[in-house]
């Protein structure tokens, strides 16, 4: 089939050379030759800002970068987190009022993150794995060794003695009773705190060299001498001594807070019949649920609303679960002793307009014609005060700097006192911030002088407010965060879709109201990472990688590790800082 | 040239056995051509192939229209389909059927020849009884009635061919050959 | 040595033999059993080539195109609408002057929805750049196949082997496989002139500006030309290795024919024996078989008609508004004669419609009878059915 159209020519077998016009886009040159990062006029900067939850607790957790450690599955680091700012995780995982779920922005869009529930989970996890205590990033300082003696192992002088130790301070802690703990050991009934758990982590401060000398009160002549011994004292006697309501028949009335250590130290006997339960705050309730675990029908008395309760928001929704009736606006004025029991007279109360001092809503009695209950037994939980023998050692002198959480009285040497005896709110985590504050105060007064106090604990505050931060007192890299407190519109929701919290569920009502077990259960590991995974994680970097992946101009580039901006290109749009889901991006303008 | 074309059903191996005659009738020295006739297919539905022999170049590639002979793979096809159109006079027609028409005057101007494939096959072990594998058989019966290709190559076309019980095949094959029978349709 | 085999798989063992290093592909009616086999050679070690299943045409047609950016040998396979998907990669294939070899089964566009004999599908693709060549039989398309590896990669362009639908593609007939060896003697390794190479980074096809593209294209021209001027020296060197060569264009017993019939792909074959058969009752004509659709040989076809008088092509095509597009194609080659032949254009065999011999007798016969053509097109067989 040759064609015959085809030009007859010899063979060239060696003649086909490919070289045929080619001509297309090829080159070794690149449009970086334009430095198109010329035409900015604002630049992004990495900026780590403040989170709301971290403003807002008084022991300054680093919780951003906690649950980034929890949400990547490792628990050693999210541990690590927690432990430089809070010596107890698994305690404060339980009993903690948690502002930090209140100030949560995720509650904007559905609900707060649940990060008590997951401090608990890591706290929990430090003590049945047995994670060890990071020496070296949690020992930064060396005060000369300086001796600072104690007083009371509760919450506040076992957290002073927790950071002033790391801070090369060498601690003694003298303790009245022979447990250390304090309220924490005996105020706080083991239904919410088992003690197994507390004892654990008091062991591990113990552990970190702190001498405890127990059933060893102070008496006047040790204040006096002390500076024989000591170069400071920390003073954390806690409120040990019940208020009285000055009624008639008052002495027929139990005090709570007994009951709570008795049920911590004897045998308890059954209870039977309805026991009334004076007042409102967290010790009225503490005790209501124990007698009901001891086999009682308790019944919490208050003289003001139900709202107006001191006691923890959740804590009173827990009591009634349990069946525990709440009477309110009633307040008591006379107890009788009946064969049977006691008649307690009560009032009732009506709320007036205008609040009082303390900013709480004020009552007045309505109807001075008492009514009469009968009760089987009735205990007051009112709260306690600071024991006489400290009252006049404690009244702040004008020379006393007064800090948010501690008192700095300069005497021979420094007195700080702290805990519930100076803190404005009782908690266990407001101890934890007095440690931490007169750690701190302590530390920067034998550095730099008594001048540099207030100086420095307002460089370690966490969004100017007055949470502290320990790792900004030993130079961590939080010092470089912003003091922004990042809002719920600083987050781009676009990465968070909406999805319920998670929560670890109570043990169930029956078992948990005829026993001491305790009633809140912990999360599974899965159920911590989803509920991890729910936290915007404010203002944190969390390596996300999504500044990389939309900078239009391939600007951003990982190198060793870090991320780096590539200032001659970057034309300053902002994508990165607008796809950031955390603010923790800022745009700021060329000067 | 000669001219054939197969009516069978979609699935019953009508295009393989158009194929397996061409590399048959290749072997003993023919030019060969043969591709189905494309519809949008179905199982069970009719379908057709052509198969061109010649002892020359084949040039033409149209479809076949005026067939020389035709091979039906279905009895039942006979009065479904107009299996005769085109067809040229004294065409050999190839029947699979245990039983010839009952009208034979449709084919009165055709021989007709009957195997009973499907019941080779199966005394074979070629397929069930639903559905017996006939084309090996239609092979052996075809090269009878023709007298061509010889048996060895249509023996040979199989086992090249058939991947699978190869001596079965062989043997239905050879059954068939025997077992054809040219019906008297005057 | 011969062996019966259907077109397919004609052009699936070239592929084989051609040391392919990377297919994709994506099934489609009638092009499959291409792939298919190919994808089987590949499975069982055969073919030591990269398979690449790909979920579209287009994406097939961009896996060769990134794969052939490195510098190997590649190849895919499609028909009609697997072809109108891959439409924008061909553009890419052919501006990026990547040696692709594609198999293409001329199939129609629906709807009516459509699976047969067709070349609407690759003719639609005249403007992207690709040579385009158009095989008769099964032997012709493994031959063009081997071809098209040692011409595509001899001008850096793309190559389109084309096949009818089943009158070539399923349609079993003889066709000699060659040797491994005489294979290697014919189409030497690939050596690329410009592959990407991660040790020697650079941008390819990057932004072309008013200022270079205009060049660019023009390179893919003077491509083309060379194309026509190397052809036949390809063709030397495939002759002495297999004895068997077609021309860009074919003239059939064209010397001193009154009329000449132009014809493509399978239609040519059945033409033939029409021109036997006819020329025993005293007719006469001559065929000319267009091979090379791109380049378009105008020079060596304005040779073949120019003693003529009179042109029919045969049109398997049609260009809506317009006419067939073989036959514009040959007019305006025949534009630069002052003299030159009438060209009568019959349109036939759309959509698997068979062109029997009945058809190009037809063509012959109503050439011969008439001094002038209709005006436009002469649509062949059909039959009134403007209403539904």
């Amino acid at each position: 089939m040759e064609s015959q159209a085809m030009i007859k020519d010899k063979p060239t077998f060696q003649g086909l050379t490919n070289n045929v016009s080619l001509y297309i886009s090829k080159s070794h040159a690149s449009s970086r030759i334009n430095k198109t990062g010329s035409w900015r006029f604002a630049r992004p900067v990495y900026e780590n800002k403040t989170a709301p939850c971290s403003a807002s607790c008084p022991a300054g957790n680093y919780i951003p970068k906690v649950v980034m450690h929890l949400s990547k599955e490792n628990i050693h680091g999210a541990f690590r987190a927690l432990i430089q700012e809070n010596p107890f995780p698994a305690t404060c995982g339980r009993v903690c009022f948690h502002t930090c779920e209140s100030a949560c922005n995720r509650g904007s869009q559905d609900q707060a993150v649940a990060f008590r529930c997951l401090e608990r989970y890591i706290g929990d996890m430090a003590i049945t794995e047995n994670f060890p205590l990071d020496a070296k990033s949690l020992a930064a300082g060396n005060a000369g060794n300086i001796k600072v003696a104690i007083l009371g192992a509760g919450p506040a002088g076992l957290s002073a003695a927790f950071f002033l130790t790391r801070l090369g301070f060498s601690c003694e802690i003298f303790e009245s009773t022979d447990k250390a703990g304090g309220v924490m050991q005996w105020g706080i009934p083991s239904h919410r705190l088992p003690k197994s758990v507390l004892d654990h982590e008091i062991q591990r401060i113990v552990n970190m060299g702190i001498k405890i000398h127990y059933n060893h009160s102070l008496d006047a002549e040790f204040m006096t001498t002390a500076h024989h011994s000591f170069g400071a004292m920390f003073i954390s006697p806690g409120l040990s001594v019940p208020l009285t309501m000055g009624i008639e028949g008052e002495s027929h009335i139990h005090q709570g807070l007994q009951l709570l250590m008795d049920i911590q130290t004897k045998d308890m006997p059954l209870k039977q019949g309805r026991v009334a339960v004076i007042g409102g705050g967290n010790t009225a309730i503490d005790v209501a649920r124990s007698l009901k675990r001891l086999g009682a029908d308790p019944v919490i008395v208050y003289r003001r609303r139900k709202q107006d309760m001191p006691a923890f928001a959740q804590e009173i929704v827990d009591t009634e679960k349990e069946g525990i009736e709440i009477i309110e606006l009633k307040s008591p004025v006379a107890v009788q002793k009946i064969d049977k029991g006691f008649i307690l007279n009560l009032v009732s109360m009506a709320p007036v307009t205008e609040k009082g001092n303390d900013g709480r809503t004020r009552v007045m009695p309505v109807d001075n014609t008492p009514e009469t209950m009968i009760f089987s037994e009735i205990y007051s939980g009112i709260g306690a005060t600071l024991h006489d023998s400290w009252k006049a050692d404690a009244d702040a002198p004008e020379s006393a700097i007064k800090l948010d959480h501690v008192d700095f009285h300069l005497k021979d040497i420094p007195f700080l006192y702290g805990g519930d005896c100076v803190n404005d709110v009782q908690s266990v985590t407001h101890a934890i911030a007095s440690g931490k504050e007169a750690a701190i105060a302590l530390s920067a007064y034998v550095d730099s002088g008594i001048d540099s106090v207030k100086k420095t604990v307002d460089i370690c505050r966490l969004g100017a407010g007055k949470a502290l931060s320990m790792e900004i007192y030993l130079q961590g890299e939080r010092r470089l965060n912003s003091d922004h407190v990042v809002t719920d519109t600083e987050i781009n929701l676009d990465y968070f879709t909406s999805t319920p919290r998670i929560e670890p569920g109570h043990i169930p009502l029956k078992t948990s109201v005829t026993s001491f077990k305790e009633v809140e259960k912990t999360f599974t590991r899965e159920a911590a990472m989803a509920e991890a995974l729910r936290c915007y994680q404010c203002g944190f970097c969390n390596e996300c990688e999504n500044c990389r992946i939309f900078c239009p101009e391939i600007s951003i580039t990982r190198q060793n590790g870090k991320k780096m901006i590539d200032l001659d290109y970057c034309k300053g749009c902002g994508v990165c800082s607008v796809e950031c889901p955390r603010n923790a991006i800022t745009m700021e303008e060329e000067k | 040239m000669i001219e054939i074309r197969f009516h069978g059903r979609g699935g019953q191996g009508t295009v393989l056995a158009s194929i397996s005659l061409a590399k048959a009738f290749f072997d003993s020295g023919y030019q060969v051509q043969t591709f189905p006739l494309f519809g949008v297919e179905r199982r069970g539905a009719p379908v057709e192939a052509f198969l061109r022999i010649s002892k020359s170049d084949i040039l033409v590639r149209s479809n076949v229209y005026t067939p020389d002979h035709l091979v039906v793979m279905d009895s039942k096809l006979l009065t479904a389909i107009d299996v005769t159109r085109g067809l040229k006079k004294n065409a050999m027609i190839l029947i699979n059927g245990s039983e010839p028409p009952d009208d034979m005057t449709p084919f009165k101007d055709f021989k007709v020849a009957m195997v009973d494939a499907a019941a080779v096959a199966l005394e074979n072990g070629l397929g069930s009884r639903t559905r017996p594998i006939i084309n090996t058989a239609m092979l052996g019966a075809f090269s009878r009635v023709m007298a061509m290709p010889d048996m060895k190559y249509i023996e040979k076309a199989i086992l090249k061919e058939v991947p699978v019980k190869q001596d079965q095949n062989v043997a239905a094959a050879k059954q068939a050959y025997g077992a054809v029978k040219i019906m008297d349709n005057k | 040595m011969k062996h019966v085999i259907e077109g397919s798989h004609a052009i699936s063992e070239a592929v084989k033999l051609a040391r392919v290093d990377v297919v994709s592909g994506y099934p489609i009616t009638p092009q499959t059993h291409i792939i298919e086999a190919i994808s089987e050679y590949c499975a069982n070690g055969e073919m030591k080539a990269k398979f690449i299943p790909v979920e579209s045409e287009h994406s097939a047609m961009a896996a060769v195109v990134g794969a052939a950016s490195t510098g190997v040998r590649t190849f895919t396979a499609t028909s009609s609408h697997g072809l109108a998907l891959m439409h924008e990669m061909l553009h890419w294939a052919a501006g990026a002057r990547l040696p692709i070899v594609l198999g293409e089964v001329n199939r129609a566009l629906g709807p009516g929805w459509n699976i047969w004999m067709d070349q609407s599908d690759s003719l639609a693709q005249r403007d992207t750049g690709w040579i385009q060549l158009y095989c008769e039989n099964g032997q012709e398309a493994m031959d063009t196949t081997l071809f098209a590896f040692r011409l595509a990669e001899l001008v850096n362009l793309p190559v389109m082997v084309v096949i009818d639908a089943f009158f070539v593609s399923h349609t079993f007939e003889p066709v000699a496989i060659p040797e491994q060896e005489h294979v290697d003697d014919f189409l030497p390794p690939y050596e690329p002139r410009i592959a990407l190479d991660p040790d020697n980074p650079f941008a390819l096809f990057q932004m072309a500006p008013p200022n270079v593209y205009m060049e660019m294209r023009q390179s893919i021209h003077r491509a083309m030309e060379h194309t026509l001027d190397i052809y036949h020296e390809v063709e030397n060197e495939f002759d002495a290795v297999f004895h068997r060569r077609y021309g860009m264009i074919e003239e059939i017993n064209c010397e001193n024919a009154d009329i000449i019939l132009v014809t493509t792909g399978s239609a040519t074959s059945t033409a033939r024996q029409v021109q036997m058969d006819m020329e025993k009752q005293g007719e006469r004509f001559g065929i000319l078989k267009i091979k090379t659709f791109r380049p378009f040989p105008g020079k060596a076809i304005c040779n073949a008609l120019q003693k003529a008088k009179k042109v029919a092509v045969l049109d398997r095509n049609f260009s809506f508004g317009s006419g067939g597009i073989f036959a514009q194609e040959v007019k305006g080659a025949l534009q630069v004669l002052s003299q030159g032949p009438v060209v009568f254009n019959y349109i036939a065999g759309l959509g698997g419609r068979d062109i029997t011999p009945d058809i190009i007798s037809e063509v012959y016969l109503k050439t011969r009878d008439r001094d002038l053509p209709p005006c436009g097109s002469e649509w062949l067989g059909t039959s009134p059915r403007d209403e539904n």
